[in-house]
């Protein structure tokens, strides 16, 4: 088989972790998140080949948790980003310590005059400040920020990157340094390289199209909605306690209710909310009753809400 | 490899933009699993090379394509050896084990030709001798395809010359002199292990041909369908869009995407620049942190210049209505960049559609608009005081307002003061007309009355016309 040449120490002490797509997938099951082979070869290419991923689907399909998984199975420390418009690169990547930069000039300014005792002439004292040292854009006065802790992480990380489609596109632009080659560069201190290379993933919901130079560098990862097969093994896995038969009852509901028009379709997670509730609410069989009731677990708009209701008793009849 | 680096050609031939980066990742995650299972390879090959949702239809009948063909070989390969002989059945497994990787030595299977030389009774032709031998010829024609260039091809009209080309390649002709010779000699006519042994020859060229067709019908679908589509695209880019079919409305609207797409992304990079403003605190104390605390340097608060704030109006009448329908497409597809578009319709009566567009998606919404105002009379009068009731309040010094008509006001009265005071208002007004300049006041045209007060006129008749105002549009805010 083919081997990379510079393994990243993630993977070094984690070999056997991801040895193949399928031992991805099963021991993502045990973790409780079960994903389909494409997502556990998307994960495994990552890391063998080092690129970071991006991450798209409708909301509520898993991409977060995806991460979270990710750095729970690799036992690094996940480092997350939430991207939002205006976000720049001091609060993303560093910030200097002005406050400690200030107090850092007054210690200098009393030092000086023991630095400088016994200079003859301007020219001396300047080469002796010269000679002092300049420490005031050095590390010790850098404040990292999310993408700089990734990079100095030292048994790697795993870098979540969410909703990047929420940033500029200016931001986009920057962080393409990072995710080719694993550097970013600060103008006074130089290049910084990562110690060990990060696992990154990007998130988005494509509430804008993303720069093709981005799509460039990234595997891309489409999560669909889960079919039932999947979502049933997803709820049952989340929901402990339900009913077998309920379970493939609120499945088949939740399908049906995704191939209807729709503002926005329910997801996984608002399939794991309801039966949550119904488990609660101790409902051993849907009928429209409780189904009506709880709806607004399910649609988030009144306009869906109105549209499903009437529909409902046809909805369930399919289901028997 | 030359399979994974065949299937980007194809890929691109069919508008997925694939990059060298893109395929190196390719060929090294493809190193990393194999091409064994279909599915892996198809996710494999999809995570690193499908990059937009839109692209993943054509990815996935482009991979069946693919894979159809190469499965379809190993299907005949091990059908056609049933009952042959023990070694040839080994040389078979040999090579079907992985078809793909055997290609990138072809020569291997002109070797093998050769060597049945020694048989006795055998053909001939070493084409003869192959087939004799229940050789896998996919290989070879897979080569001789390559030889004859068959990814050029453009038209089906041209299969059968290509299959033809090909049969020629893989050694047709002697062959096929080979079985007249046997039809003719005498001395053969009546030996009946002859008559069989021809028989079987021209069965196994029929076949041979059959597959070699399959392959061109394969590799017409892999490589020509797309490319006949490339150029139905070039002439839609030049096409009027007035006279445009109804079947072409789909692929226009692709189209128009794809082009303000492309607009929105270069431009979308110019539209950060900075200007005085607010004094940022935290920046000018971070800047003069070296000077003790002193503040020598100011820094300031960077402050975005607006983005083009639009008002559009179209008239939806007659002719016009076609070109409305693909100038608000545009329009809405580059939300990037403008994202404060108020847009308006009229044909008498002006109606607001921003909202109608943003509840209903824009292509359900225009498919409304035209069924229900398109095609009604114009009246200008009417529609420009309704505007003024409705939208003149909102119109500021950032406004840009676009005009899309082409002024035929059926003898009524214009109120050209009301778009003398949009005109003032506004920092621009565009005009454009659907129509071409030297029918511009011809007729119940009455453009000469608006376009004093409009800060450019001009023809919008194609695609091109409308990439190249809106361009123009984006550099100047």
């Amino acid at each position: 088989m083919f081997i990379l040449k510079q393994q990243i120490s993630v993977i070094i002490k984690h070999q056997e972790k991801i040895a193949s797509p399928e031992i991805i997938q099963s021991r993502y099951e045990d973790l409780g998140y079960i994903c389909s082979h494409s997502v556990a070869t998307s994960i495994y290419l990552a890391c063998h080949l080092q690129k970071p991923i991006l991450i798209e689907g409708p909301p509520g399909v898993g991409k977060t948790e995806l991460a979270k998984v990710t750095a729970t199975y690799l036992n690094a420390p996940l480092i997350r980003m939430q991207c939002y418009e205006g976000l720049d690169e001091s609060k993303a990547l560093y910030e200097w310590k002005y406050g400690k930069q200030l107090l850092y000039t007054q210690v200098l300014k009393e030092q000086l005059g023991d630095v400088l005792r016994g200079a003859r002439g301007l020219d001396e004292s300047i080469a002796r400040l010269h000679d002092f040292g300049d420490i005031f854009y050095s590390q010790e006065f850098l404040e990292p920020r999310p993408l700089l802790q990734a990079l100095q992480s030292e048994d790697g990380a795993v870098l979540l990157i969410d909703e990047i489609d929420k940033a500029d596109q200016e931001f986009e632009a920057f962080l393409l340094e990072l995710l080719s080659d694993y550097q970013v560069s600060i103008p006074e201190i130089g290049t910084v390289k990562a110690v060990s290379t990060p696992i990154v993933m990007l998130t988005s919901n494509n509430t804008r199209e993303l720069g093709d130079a981005l799509k460039r560098r990234c595997l891309h990862l489409y999560i669909p909605f889960p079919d039932a097969a999947l979502e049933n093994r997803i709820l049952a896995t989340q929901v402990e306690g339900l009913d077998s038969q309920l379970r493939e009852q609120i499945v088949a509901l939740i399908g049906k209710l995704r191939d209807m028009p729709l503002k926005k379709s329910p997801a996984v997670s608002e399939t794991i909310d309801w039966a949550r509730a119904l488990l609660l609410l101790n409902v051993e069989e849907l009928d429209s009753h409780w189904v009506k009731e709880t709806l607004n677990l399910l649609l988030k708009f009144q306009d869906d809400i109105e549209l499903v209701e009437p529909e409902i008793k046809a909805l369930l009849k399919g289901l028997r | 490899m030359r399979f994974v680096a065949d299937f980007i050609g194809a890929l691109r031939e069919a508008g997925l933009q694939v990059s060298p980066a893109e395929s190196l990742d390719a060929l090294k995650a493809i190193k990393l699993l194999g091409l064994e299972s279909r599915q892996t390879s198809k996710t494999v090959l999809a995570l690193t090379l499908v990059k937009r949702q839109a692209d993943q239809v054509i990815y996935e009948e482009l991979f069946d394509l693919y894979f159809a063909g190469v499965g379809k070989t190993k299907a005949s390969n091990k059908e056609l050896n049933k009952g042959s002989n023990k070694e040839a059945d080994k040389s078979e497994s040999e090579s079907s084990d992985n078809p793909l990787e055997t290609k990138n030595n072809p020569h291997s299977s002109q070797a093998d030709m050769s060597d049945g030389e020694g048989m006795q009774t055998s053909p001939s032709s070493s084409l003869g001798q192959a087939l004799g031998k229940n050789k896998d010829m996919s290989l070879a024609i897979t080569q001789a395809a390559i030889d004859e260039k068959l990814s050029s091809i453009v038209l089906f009209t041209q299969k059968n010359y290509f299959a033809y080309k090909i049969m020629q390649r893989l050694g047709d002709e002697a062959l096929s002199a080979e079985i007249r010779s046997q039809a003719n000699s005498l001395e053969h006519k009546n030996s009946l292990e002859h008559k069989r042994k021809q028989r079987e020859l021209v069965k196994a060229r029929a076949r041979l041909l059959d597959q070699v067709k399959d392959y061109v019908e394969q590799q017409y679908g892999i490589f020509a369908q797309h490319k006949g589509l490339k150029y139905r695209e070039e002439y839609l880019q030049q096409a009027k869009l007035s006279q445009l079919d109804r079947i072409d409305y789909k692929l226009m609207q692709r189209l128009v995407q794809r082009a303000a797409r492309k607009l929105a992304s270069q431009h979308s990079r110019k539209r950060l620049t900075r200007k005085r403003g607010q004094l940022d605190v935290r920046k000018t104390i971070a800047a003069n942190a070296a000077f003790d605390g002193a503040l020598f340097h100011t820094r300031w608060k960077a402050t975005r210049i607006e983005r083009p704030k639009i008002v559009a109006i179209c008239d939806v009448s007659g002719s016009v209505s076609r070109v409305a329908r693909f100038l608000l497409l545009f329009l809405y597809s580059m939300q990037d960049v403008m994202p404060k578009v108020r847009s308006f319709i009229f044909a008498s009566e002006m109606i607001e559609v921003t909202e109608l567009f943003k509840q209903q998606g824009i292509e359900l919404a225009l498919e409304e608009i035209m069924k229900r105002w398109g095609g009604l009379s114009t009246d200008y009068g009417k529609a420009l005081a309704g505007f003024q009731s409705q939208a003149l309040a909102g119109i500021d010094k950032k406004t840009t307002v676009i005009m899309l008509g082409d002024a035929r006001n059926n003898q009524g009265d214009g109120r050209t003061d009301i778009w003398e005071k949009v005109f003032r208002q506004s920092k621009r007004v565009l005009w454009l007309n659907p129509e071409q300049r030297n029918s511009w006041d011809s007729g119940d045209s009455i453009m000469s009355e608006y376009s004093p007060w409009c800060s450019s006129v001009e023809p919008c008749r194609n695609l091109k016309d409308i990439e190249r105002i809106f361009s123009r549009l984006l550099k100047h805010s």
